[in-house]
């Protein structure tokens, strides 16, 4: 296809991805490996002390022991989810969704109610279980957010396994164990080692989690930048450190891309099996046990954290009340920040579409140009565009600072925007990407044979059948953006908290009622946006 | 309408070569490209689309050369094996979508839709998405949406190799009464050779890259030019045999070849005729419906004969051990 001057679609994304992310990547780098030259003494002086150390391998040690308690809780569901129809199954799928709209305060929250010094399972057992202020409640909420992915991919790709395969490894003796281990296993481990890898990334740039549950003691390096730059004004140390996330972070991004490229594949193949209904009498076997103690332990593992925050925010002084919701309301009690609950909540909401429309802009001229054209350094724009996706909202902040302060960008409402834009765009360019690739070359062909001209055929075309993936791209940034808290409270001035950063802050002044009611209202606002994404997104098409 | 011409083509692509001297396809006609997988048929259609370009040779609508016009600027009509309906648009929206483009009044979409739609025989199903059809249907709906928009050239590529065998019998009929109606030039690809005679005007047989034979069904069926368009149209009797003063001959079944030398001989089944006698050693013989091929051996050589029962001599069941044999019509092959 000629090119003539198609490539002028690329000039607002590339100008974003250059003035938003690789400007402020390039000053990180230059802060972190530039004094008179160039020197490696602020990464060295990082890996020789002993605090800093011990940060950056406890995070990869909290990154792999989230994943392997996230695989390990997700592959029974994974299994029935493929193989059964119970009673219930349409009830848990539901519940599956709420991590996704419950941004991570909210869940640190909710680990503070129910585990902490007065929580209510402290209460309950009568002493501390010893999961808040430890790793172990950071590898729970971890799980919280990842399991429901592993459910939903490897049980995607196992009801995919052709059931030939096994009937032919049954017929020449395999059975049970060895049945699962040398037939079916290797069959789905695209899907496991896909989404162990999505969280093992997720675990490593978590923030808000450990920030908050952890404490000192269990930083990561997201908390331990952050730290740097916000506490000890110490933008060398964050840089040298960033550095280093920033070069993990793409070796993991890597690898967790790639394993995604081989889940896609398998997942292409159209074998199809009806799960296996359950009959009354099958809950009192073992199998029928198991599945009920299971979804029971999924409903409370993520139905507790949620209902302790609705919970907390609806009792006053040991009674029933609307006193927290009157209170985020007012003004009077409202010191934290200068504005009312209601700029809060406006402000999120407006950073969230923002976010959506940003983002789709920047993403689609991308994907169009990655879908249609074969152009010399293709592999290496592809892994350009991708790139943000390793780098962290802290990552991102300390480079804004350092770029934009003194700018008249600094403190406005658009660099926020920004921030969000850079996080979430790589989500909605994959999942277009993907949609995209699925669509048969006939039919834009087809087009073409009509009379359409390729960007004709694009957005006539091509574009409608990728609309539920774009949509659900558009979803996931606009959760994203809702629940950012890192980079918004590096680069908010108090006129654009929002209301994660507005959480955070009750969470400091240690206001759990105020910070319930607001979670709450959150997640509300969240579940919102959402559907009305979905709607929206149901229209067009 | 126009004529199409391809001339000295060449396309390679990664160890595959094509290369097409000159194939003419005249105003009007129906040509098939026929032979085997991987030949280049499909690409060679690609190419006259535009949506491949050929790295030599030219490619002309009526003399007009088009290598440098993309697809939506040749005025084709395609439809492919897998029919490439759009999803997300309905039977109508489908039909509709090639008249949109050339931006015609809504009145004019919707009185040309519906001629479209008749022609195939599909009114009463606007309003269907294409999953809600049969395949057969959805074949349909591909032919309509490529006539709808007029189309100087039809270009088909195995349109009916999904579906099944009565249907497929039936759509290629339609095919070709649609086309006679139409006027319209068409290329039809397809590797069922039986097809391609029911249909075609003129066939193209295509070997690895090449276009072996180009002419009408019945002169490539018993006048073929190789060994292959010979066996590929059907089963083949090949003799290979030394010719002395203008004949060659296998004992007494004798070949005016009109020359010297090695010959090949080429003859169908079909041409060959049995009588009483003892020429032939009766080898075999296998019963087909109303039909009976045998497999007959003469010196050192075996051949096949092809008759309908009634024109036997003698009744199956009482089938000599010897017969006598005449070849009606015969070809030599090149080399
Ligand atoms: N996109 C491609 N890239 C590289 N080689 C290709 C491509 N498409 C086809 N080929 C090769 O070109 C040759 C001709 O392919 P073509 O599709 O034209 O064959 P065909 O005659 O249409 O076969 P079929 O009957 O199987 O459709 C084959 O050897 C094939 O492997
Ligand atoms: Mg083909």
């Amino acid at each position: 296809m000629k090119l003539g001057r198609g490539y002028l679609i690329l000039t607002v994304p590339l100008a974003f991805l250059v003035i938003f992310f690789y400007v402020p990547l390039v000053s990180i780098i230059k802060t972190g490996l530039w004094e008179d030259g160039f020197t490696l003494r602020y990464i060295a002086s990082v890996i020789q002390n002993d605090y800093h150390r011990r940060v950056i391998l406890f995070t990869i040690a909290q990154a792999l022991g989230s994943t392997l308690l996230t695989v390990a809780l997700g592959l029974p569901g994974a299994y029935l989810f493929a193989k059964y129809d119970f009673p219930g199954k349409r009830v848990i799928r539901a519940v599956l969704t709420v991590p996704f709209v419950m941004p991570s305060v909210m869940v640190a929250l909710g680990y503070i109610l129910l585990f902490g010094k007065s929580g209510i399972v402290t209460d309950l057992i009568g002493r501390d279980p010893g999961i808040l202020y430890s790793w172990k409640g950071i590898l729970l909420a971890h799980a919280f957010y990842n399991f429901p992915i592993v459910i939903r991919m490897v049980s995607s790709l196992w009801q995919r396994v052709n059931p030939h395969y096994e009937e032919a490894a049954l017929s020449l003796g395999a059975r049970g164990f060895s049945l699962f281990w040398r037939v079916t296993l290797p069959l789905i481990s695209p899907a496991i080692f896909a989404s162990a890898m999505l969280t093992f990334v997720f675990s490593f740039l978590s923030f808000s989690i450990p920030l908050i549950i952890g404490g000192y003691r269990y930083a990561t390096i997201e908390v331990d930048i952050f730290t740097a730059i916000m506490t000890l004004l110490d933008f060398k140390t964050g840089s040298a450190l960033a550095i280093i996330q920033i070069l993990l972070s793409m070796a993991f991004m890597y690898a967790y891309l790639r394993s995604l490229d081989a889940y896609a594949r398998r997942e292409e193949q159209r074998v199809f099996r009806k799960p296996i209904p359950f009959r009354r009498g099958d809950w009192l076997s073992l199998r029928g046990l198991a599945t009920a103690l299971y979804s029971l332990i999924v409903f409370i593992f993520i139905v507790s954290p949620l209902l302790a925050v609705i919970y907390d925010s609806l009792r006053f002084n040991g009674h029933w009340s609307l006193e927290w919701y009157r209170r985020i309301f007012s003004t009077e009690y409202n010191p934290m920040f200068g504005l009312t609950t209601l700029d809060a909540i406006r402000n999120s909401l407006l950073f969230g579409l923002a976010t959506v429309v940003l983002s789709i802009t920047v993403a689609l001229p991308i994907a169009y140009a990655l879908h249609r054209w074969d152009f010399r350094g293709k592999r290496l724009f592809d892994i350009l565009a991708m790139l943000p996706l390793a780098s962290s909202p802290i990552t991102l902040g300390l480079g804004y600072i350092k770029t934009f302060h003194g700018t008249p960008l600094y403190y406005t409402a658009w660099i926020i925007v920004a921030a969000h834009t850079v996080i979430a765009y790589p989500f909605v360019l994959r999942a277009v990407s993907t949609g995209l690739k699925k669509i048969k070359p006939n039919i834009f062909e087809a087009a073409l044979s009509l009379g359409a001209r390729e960007w004709k055929a694009f957005l006539r075309v091509e574009l409608p059948l990728v609309l539920g993936s774009l949509v659900v791209g558009a979803i996931f940034a606009f959760a994203m953006s809702i629940a950012e808290l890192g980079a918004t409270y590096m680069l908010a001035k108090p006129e654009y908290t929002t209301m994660s950063v507005a959480i955070y802050k009750f969470l400091g002044a240690r206001q759990f009622g105020s910070a319930s009611a607001l979670s709450v209202l959150l997640m509300a606002v969240s579940t919102a946006g959402f559907l009305i994404i979905e709607r929206i997104g149901e229209e067009v098409w | 309408m126009v004529t199409v011409t391809l001339r000295n083509i060449v396309k390679a692509r990664n160890g595959f070569r094509l290369k097409i001297d000159e194939l003419i396809v005249e105003n009007g006609e129906f040509l098939t490209l026929l032979g085997p997988s991987g030949c280049g048929k499909t690409t060679t259609l690609r190419m006259i689309a535009g949506f491949e370009r050929p790295d030599r040779g030219e490619i002309l609508f009526d003399g007009r050369p088009v290598n440098d016009l993309p697809p939506y600027e040749r005025n084709i009509g395609i439809v492919f094996q897998d029919y490439a309906l759009f999803p997300h648009m309905t039977v109508f929206k489908n039909v509709a979508f090639g008249l949109e483009m050339k931006g015609l009044p809504k009145s004019e979409i919707e009185r040309k839709v519906r001629w479209a739609l008749e022609i195939v025989g599909l009114t009463g199903l606007e309003n269907r998405y294409p999953e809600q059809l049969s395949g057969g249907q959805q074949q349909r709906v591909a032919l309509a949406r490529a006539l709808v928009v007029e189309p100087e050239v039809l270009l088909l590529d195995e349109p009916l190799s999904n579906l099944d065998a009565k249907i497929r019998e039936r759509l290629r009929g339609e095919i070709r009464r649609i086309q006679r109606e139409l006027g319209i030039t068409t290329i039809y690809v397809t590797h069922d050779q039986e097809e391609a005679m029911a249909i075609s005007d003129r066939i193209a047989v295509m070997n690895v890259g090449r276009v072996e034979q180009v002419g009408k069904p019945l002169e490539l069926y018993y006048r073929p030019e190789t060994e292959f368009v010979a066996r590929f149209l059907g089963l083949s009797n090949i003799l290979e045999l030394e010719a002395e003063n203008g004949r060659a001959c296998l004992n007494e079944l004798c070949f005016d070849v009109g020359r010297s030398g090695r010959v090949r001989i080429f003859f169908r089944p079909e041409s060959v005729y049995i009588m009483k006698g003892d020429t032939a050693e009766v080898l075999d013989y296998e019963l087909l419906p109303g039909r009976i091929r045998l497999k007959l051996g003469i010196g050192d050589r075996v051949i096949l004969a092809e008759r309908f029962l009634d024109e036997l001599p003698f009744s199956v069941e009482e089938m000599p051990e010897r017969v006598d044999v005449r070849v009606r019509s015969f070809s030599v092959l090149g080399q």
